[in-house]
């Protein structure tokens, strides 16, 4: 578990964190959301120490994080960046590699531990090993930055607008492959971005920050219901807040059992924003849901689980 | 790569028969400067003198890298960064003053010899030095000095791993750059009485003799290109620096 206490922190005469107090359970893929300049990043870089509060304290499994030598702290806490940070003149292998060596693993468990890796963040061991950076297109060099941050099987992950650089199609199949990370492993992640729709894709807790403050957390559901703060009104378009709302709900929980003869296919853990476009697409009020035993789900069926 | 090399090989062995060659070839010399009394330098043995003109020379770089590269290393670092202006300015006057007034400012103190003329090439050499260790420390990615300072490495592990392998390109350009300089002006040494390749053209200056000048300028000058080349080869077109299609 991460814990905020009363975290302040000044740059100069900026006041980039007022007493931010947030704790994030083990196990939860936290997003920090917030627009530029609301202090997410800075909160972010307390963690591993990057930043060092002015004022109050966080702590990692209770250990006040202050109370740990820096480059310790930082071994055991995964860290991926917008800019990704490959070493350009290192092979990928080498790259992914950079922590295990710090801490002195012996090479067949470091080689082991590499391809592992690779394979989960989809890329094939056999062909990307030896690639330098230079030759990865950006979506493949942050799988590479996701597998050195885990590559010392570190419990806490954080993460600093990852996917912000990359183009809307590659940032969804990476959004995907984290998911499937996050599920697979049950690492404690915390995302920053300034991009609703990724909080809604990715976040089992979301927490948005405003100018320095915390101004809103918990599920994505509620934060984005019709208690949402202006700051978070004002990130998605005027009116569009309910349809957001939708791509933090799973659809598999609106749906009733049943088959539905014809009806358009719902891929397997569909959120109900994709289930309305699917409708709006086919123009049908009902569609049949990937998987077993048969289930369908309605447009009342919709409306009544968005309902909030 | 390696037709360069075989071609510097052998610009390099011509270079060294030239120099073997050079006492020998009195017709060339008296042909060339018929009013010249005794027109073929035969004082010292050439290679001799080249072994003391690399010796000084390199020697020196060899001193303006252990002066510079720290102090430009030091001016990049978070708190080092107040110094750099400071750092820049020393270095560039010890770079304004003419070798040749270094060495006579020097002599007092320091005698005949080669000491005044290692002094003057090392005030001469260091301000390329620590500007291309600045510059190739400036051009590292930013995000691959701040992963690896998430990712845990230390401050001499970052530097030794990181920053100083992806500048070295710059910095072995600026090292070319100095040895260049270095190799050029250490014939200035040989006013001091220094042995060197400059001995034969202060002797023909004193001596109104311009066939020494002359054997002295080219040898000089020859070996100057050739070991900025030979760098040059050391330094290739960065296989392991970054954006490479």
């Amino acid at each position: 578990m991460i814990a905020f206490e009363a975290v302040s922190h000044r740059y100069g005469a900026v006041e980039a964190l007022r007493e931010v107090s947030l704790e994030v359970p083990s196990g939860a893929l936290c997003v920090l959301l917030g627009e530029s300049g609301s202090g997410k990043s800075t909160l972010l870089r307390t963690v591993n120490r990057l930043v060092e509060p002015s004022a109050g304290r966080v702590t990692l499994q209770g250990r006040d994080v202050a109370a740990i030598d820096p480059q310790a702290l930082r071994r055991g806490i995964g860290y991926v960046i917008q800019s990704v940070g490959l070493f350009p003149h290192r092979s990928v292998a080498e790259n992914v590699a950079t922590v295990p060596r710090l801490l002195g693993w012996d090479r067949a468990r470091i080689e082991a531990r590499v391809d592992a890796l690779l394979a989960m963040v989809g890329l094939e061991p056999r062909a990307y090993r030896d690639r330098p950076p230079a030759t990865l297109s950006g979506g493949q060099a942050q799988r590479v930055g996701l597998a050195r941050a885990l590559a010392a099987d570190p419990p806490v992950l954080l993460m600093d607008e990852p996917f912000s650089a990359l183009d809307p199609g590659t940032r969804r199949e990476l959004q995907a492959a984290l998911r499937r990370i996050h599920a697979e492993t049950g690492k404690t992640i915390l995302l920053v971005t300034h991009d609703v729709e990724e909080a809604l894709a990715l976040a089992s807790r979301v927490a948005v920050m405003a100018g320095g403050r915390l101004v809103a957390e918990g599920v994505p559901a509620e934060v984005f219901g019709p208690g949402a703060p202006d700051v978070v009104r004002r990130m998605v378009r005027a009116g569009a807040l309910a349809f957001h709302r939708l791509a933090a709900l799973d659809a598999a929980a609106a749906a009733a059992p049943g088959p539905a003869p014809g009806a358009p296919l719902l891929p397997a853990g569909a959120r109900l924003s994709d289930a309305l476009l699917l409708m709006l697409e086919h123009g049908t009020g009902c569609l049949a849901l990937e998987g077993d035993p048969p289930r369908h789900l309605t447009v009342a069926g919709l409306l009544g689980h968005s309902a909030p | 790569m390696t037709r360069r090399a075989l071609r510097l090989g052998a610009e390099a062995v011509a270079f060294l028969a030239a120099l073997l060659a050079a006492p020998q070839a009195e017709a060339l010399w008296r042909a060339l400067f018929p009013e010249v009394a005794r027109p073929t330098y035969l004082q010292d043995p050439w290679l001799s003198l080249l072994g003391w003109h690399l010796a000084l020379s390199l020697g020196a770089v060899a001193l303006a890298a252990l002066i510079g590269v720290p102090a430009g290393v030091l001016a990049t670092r978070a708190g080092g960064r107040r110094l750099r202006p400071l750092l820049d300015a020393v270095f560039s006057l010890a770079q304004s003053i003419p070798p040749v007034a270094a060495i006579a400012l020097a002599l007092p103190l320091l005698g005949f010899g080669a000491a005044p003329t290692l002094l003057a090439l090392v005030l001469y050499a260091a301000l390329p030095v620590l500007r291309a260790t600045v510059s190739g420390l400036d051009s590292v990615p930013p995000g691959a000095v701040e992963a690896a300072r998430g990712l845990g490495l230390s401050g001499w592990q970052r530097l030794r791993d990181v920053e100083l392998p992806l500048a070295r390109p710059v910095m072995l350009a600026g090292l070319r750059v100095a040895v260049t300089l270095s190799v050029a002006t250490t014939a200035v040494g040989a006013i001091a009485g220094t042995r060197c390749l400059g001995t034969p053209i202060v002797t023909g200056l004193a001596n109104a003799n311009p066939s020494y000048v002359l054997q002295g300028a080219i040898f000089t000058a020859w070996l100057a290109l050739l070991l900025d080349r030979a760098l040059g080869l050391l330094a290739p077109a960065a296989p392991e620096g970054p954006a490479r299609p």
